[in-house]
């Protein structure tokens, strides 16, 4: 027997980072009785430790809830979780997607922020109706008016009668709850069509293997169903359907307007395209649901084992992120300076550095990493075009017709106090303003069109650093545009070093060459003999320091009753020694390589 | 042939930079002779008519203790064991500890070599890094060791010091080289964690002279000394011709020697195997032990002959004169050099090694300074690939 689909409330609640989304969910877990308080792991629909230290949400999961109205009737609410960062833009809009509306958290003490108003606007692109919350109301700083101003102002809903709450508290939490069976239309669709389904996630799990999550728009899946993929044309048969209540539930089908998991013996969730739809192979619908996107990687660094014998843990520990990461693309390459490793491409910087965190955390790895890199066109004087995203591989200028490199647009949200250190920021970083709003009298939106090489290194630090952490950030990427841009070379004691290869804009290089250089200096330790650092463009050293060498490395004393002692400071010198890589003469610390691109701009 | 050592875990106060065993004198001091006693007699019957060659008495400060006790403990130490005619007989002392008729008792009851910490010849200096005597102080017991009988007498100086300049260095070799001692060290400050000193540093109480700073003044201290007529023989050691400390080298030359007392250390032969064990470390436990007639073992390993080559190459390479590659062979059956190959190439190359006795495995001056990084490279070498 089916749900009755007007009963049915699908949505999202779209959140900044601590602006309480998590929080909230968790209490309307509490309210609709699908968790007791007193199982709840704080933040439930968090899962990863990393997530959770950095309080945000990677991968989106749904929760189905039952909710007892007080017109007597019984909904089924199904929350359906959103990744709060901006390298995950594709899989928020999916998400969005398998809704009809979303709940709109705003800090009361904070405003709405880039992030916010970006998945805002993805909202109502998807024909969501959005449901503006005002949250933690009980901080003395809060300005629940001031913020249902702004709400009004910038997005343009009407926000007057907006639930004031309190999350932590569960103040107003019910509110919230009844409003969204007023404000989120039930879903429509016809349960006998052939089958529609939207994948909005997947996830892996060791026993079911791949499972997609999706909202069904159209027809019903259930166990035995074959399904065909609308994107890949891969066919599976379904072995499980269920939902999340709060975990795993299993259901005899999933109908039009339901929102759950389906398992099909998947091997990997690289076969489960987020955007994807899924019909039935027998009866298959005419066409897919709009917005299906490959995601493609936007950054990409070289990532190697700090100890060259760990490349086959290294590479495991990869295949496993896969499993449940599509996102994530990697490939074998080899670098004269690192020995074997992979060239890994990511959504964002985030993502990257999630990755590598989620690498040396969860699988005990120690890592180099490269300077990020972004993928260059290059065209060639013979009239070939290459896509470059390891420096190293760029051909020598003399066959170089021209270059391009990605651009994106960014939006900033600031206080107005901040916007001349932002713009100077923005300007040092070759961006071109394009407008600035005022949201309030002392809230800026600055609009700004920026190479996204320049903000893969450190321009979000900065960012925080200039606005003293108020301003928030946003971008997507806008296309290639022709840029003059070199390859800059770092040479130690005469020799390349190709992991720290860089490509720059042309103006930008001697300034580069020379702070790296001179970062390079300080973060390599003294040894044996004098180190020449420089910096180069093709043959031309453009900028020089000198790693001076160590003067006394050798123990005053030394009697008897110090030998066992001394042995034993010498194995520790030398673990120490083991951190470091071996750069043709002169040993270079593991993190070099990605803190010497830190350079403040 | 062995050394004998003897710690005397007292001083007046302990300086702001010291991690020895030492505690201020306490009321343990007055068992301490009749401990060692029978520490001495325990090994008297443990290692039988051992013959001695050399005896160094080290604290702490041996001369907190009264003259007739240090004699005392000597004299067990000939009556127990085969103390050599010829043998250096070292003690250590400090200003301010003892005066002429205390020296002259060890004189005659047979030391024959005084080993005095000064450190510095500005009082400042000797007070910021909190030693107890001034410079007017030192130059008394001097005089008083010299009227005693000492001939052989080594003084204790330090660079790297807080506040310290070149120039305060450079005078202080000068002023104490005047005096003729026929040995001098000269140790770099090493700041060693729980110390005094290390918290002031580390909260920034107190500064030290910046690396540079520091390698500067001994590089101009080694010159100088040298041009005074001490040689230098060991990283920190200088000497006149003929007046290196024997029982010092006895640790260079990866020789046996027997420590008696709380926290010391020794190197022994026994049943065939070179055995390394340290005493108690703690006074109360020392003498717990003792007082139950046991030896006050705290820790005993076996040295494989892959450990003692590594020790007698981080031991012998601290000697100027570097190691005795026809000594090494005869111990070890191979040669320092292969043995050791690719670390030695390797130091080679950054032109380490003095070649100039080929019958040697010696560091340069230079090489000198990278010891500890030229012993990690030899700590490379596993035991693995030396059994194969």
């Amino acid at each position: 027997m089916n749900f009755d689909p007007n009963l049915i409330r699908n949505f999202s609640i779209i959140a900044h980072i601590d602006h309480g989304k998590s929080t909230l969910a968790d209490r309307m877990m509490e309210l609709t009785d699908t968790v007791a308080k007193r199982d709840m792991e704080e933040q439930l629909l968090d899962s990863m430790d990393i997530e959770r230290e950095r309080g945000i949400t990677i991968k989106a999961s749904a929760v189905r809830m039952f909710y007892h109205h007080t017109d007597g009737k019984t909904y089924m609410f199904n929350l359906i979780d959103t990744p709060g960062h901006v390298d995950f833009n594709y899989e928020v809009s999916r998400a969005l997607a398998a809704c009809e509306g979303a709940v709109l958290v705003v800090d009361a003490t904070q405003g709405i922020e880039a992030q916010t108003l970006a998945n805002v606007y993805l909202a109502v692109d998807n024909g969501l109706e959005v449901l503006p919350v005002v949250n933690k109301v009980d901080l003395p700083s809060a300005e629940p008016e001031r913020v249902i101003h702004e709400i009004e102002d910038v997005i343009g809903i009407p926000a007057e009668d907006a639930p004031c709450i309190s999350a932590k508290t569960g103040q107003n939490v019910g509110e919230v709850l009844a409003r969204i069976v007023d404000a989120v239309p039930a879903p429509t669709g016809d349960p006998d069509a052939p089958l529609k389904a939207l994948i909005f996630d997947c996830f892996y799990d060791n026993y079911k293997g791949a499972l997609s999550y999706v909202r069904v728009f159209d027809g019903t899946v259930k166990a035995g169903t074959r399904i065909r993929s609308m994107a890949t044309g891969n066919e599976f048969d379904v072995t499980e359907v269920g939902v999340f209540a709060p975990t795993w539930k299993p259901v005899d089908s999933l109908t039009a307007g339901e929102v759950g998991y389906v398992a099909a013996s998947i091997k990997s969730v690289a076969e489960t395209k987020v955007g994807d739809t899924i019909t039935e192979a027998n009866r298959p619908a005419k066409e897919a649901l709009p917005g299906y996107k490959q995601a493609n990687s936007m950054v990409f660094c070289g990532v190697y084992p700090a100890d060259g014998a760990h490349y086959d843990d290294l590479k495991e520990a990869l295949d496993k992120l896969k499993l449940n990461d599509a996102s994530l693309s990697y490939e074998h390459e080899t670098s004269a300076a690192l020995g074997y490793g992979f060239r890994c491409g990511f959504l964002g910087l985030l993502h990257m550095e999630i990755i590598t965190e989620r690498l040396e955390r969860e699988f005990d790895l120690d890592l180099v990493t490269t300077a990020p890199s972004v993928v260059y066109h290059v065209y060639t004087l013979d009239g070939r075009k290459l896509v470059i995203d390891n420096p190293t591989n760029l051909p020598n200028a003399a066959e170089i017709d021209y270059m391009e490199e990605p651009i994106v647009k960014a939006t900033i949200m600031t206080p107005s106090e901040y916007v001349g250190s932002i713009m100077e920021l923005c300007q040092n970083n070759r961006g071109t303003f394009i407008d600035m709003q005022y949201i309030e009298a002392d809230r800026v939106n600055l609009h700004y069109v920026l190479p996204l090489n320049e903000i893969i290194y450190d321009f979000f630090d900065s960012l925080k650093s200039r606005s003293r952490g108020y301003a928030s950030f946003d971008y997507e990427l806008s296309g290639y545009a022709r840029s003059e841009l070199v390859r800059l070379d770092f040479l130690l004691n005469g020799e390349m070093c190709d992991a720290l290869s860089t490509i720059v804009h042309k103006d930008r290089a001697y300034a580069k060459g020379r702070a790296v250089a001179e970062k390079l200096k300080d973060v390599i330790p003294r040894q044996q003999f004098e180190i020449p650092v420089q910096a180069a463009i093709g043959s031309k050293i453009i900028a020089r320091e000198t790693v001076k060498a160590v003067r006394k490395d050798v123990l005053a004393k030394c009697y008897g009753g110090d030998i066992t002692r001394k042995k034993k400071l010498l194995e520790k010198q030398k673990e120490g020694k083991k951190r470091m890589r071996q750069v043709g003469s002169v040993a270079v610390p593991s993190d070099a390589f990605m803190s010497v691109l830190r350079i403040n701009g | 042939m062995i050394g004998v050592y003897v710690h005397i875990p007292y001083c007046l106060k302990k300086c702001r930079y010291c991690d020895f065993c030492s505690i201020p004198v306490d009321e343990t001091a007055g068992r301490y002779r009749a401990a060692l006693e029978t520490e001495i007699a325990l090994s008297g019957a443990k290692y039988p008519g051992e013959r001695v060659k050399t005896v160094f008495f080290g604290g702490g400060t041996p001369t907190v203790l009264p003259a007739e006790d240090l004699c005392a403990i000597l004299g067990a130490i000939r009556n127990t064991f085969a103390v050599e005619p010829d043998a250096e007989i070292s003690i250590e002392c400090n200003p301010k500890t003892i005066g002429f008729n205390g020296l002259k008792r060890l004189f005659d009851a047979g030391f024959n070599r005084l080993s005095i910490g000064l450190q510095a010849t500005q009082n400042d200096l000797l007070s910021r890094i909190g030693r107890v005597h001034t410079y007017e102080e030192f130059l008394v017991t001097y005089a008083a060791a010299r009227d005693a009988g000492f001939t052989n007498i080594n003084v204790d100086l330090m660079h790297g010091l807080p506040g310290q300049g070149q120039a305060d260095y450079l005078d202080a070799i000068r002023t104490v080289a005047a005096l003729e001692p026929t040995h001098i060290s000269a140790y770099s400050l090493i700041l060693e964690e729980e110390t005094p000193l290390y918290d002031d540093v580390m909260h920034g109480r107190e500064t030290l002279p910046d690396a540079d700073a520091v390698a500067d003044m001994e590089d101009a201290g080694m010159d100088l000394l040298d041009a005074l007529g001490y040689r230098r023989y060991e990283v920190s050691n200088f000497a006149m011709s003929g007046f290196e400390c024997r029982h010092n080298l006895i640790y260079w030359h990866n020789e046996p020697y027997l420590g008696l007392g709380v926290a010391a250390h020794s190197s022994m032969v026994e049943d065939g195997f070179w055995v390394r064990f340290s005493n108690e470390r703690s006074i109360p436990a020392y003498l717990k032990k003792i007082g139950k007639g046991k030896l006050p073992r705290a820790e005993r390993i076996i040295t494989n002959t892959f450990e003692q080559m590594f020790e007698s190459v981080m031991l012998g390479l601290r000697l100027v004169k570097g190691i005795d590659r026809a000594a090494f062979s005869d111990r070890f059956g191979c040669d320092v050099i292969e043995t050791y190959r690719s670390a030695y190439d390797k130091n080679d190359r950054y032109g380490f090694w003095d070649h100039s006795d080929p019958d040697f495995l010696r560091l340069n001056r230079i090489g000198m300074d990278h010891l500890d990084s030229v012993l990690r490279d030899f700590r490379e070498r596993r035991l693995i690939d030396f059994l194969r």
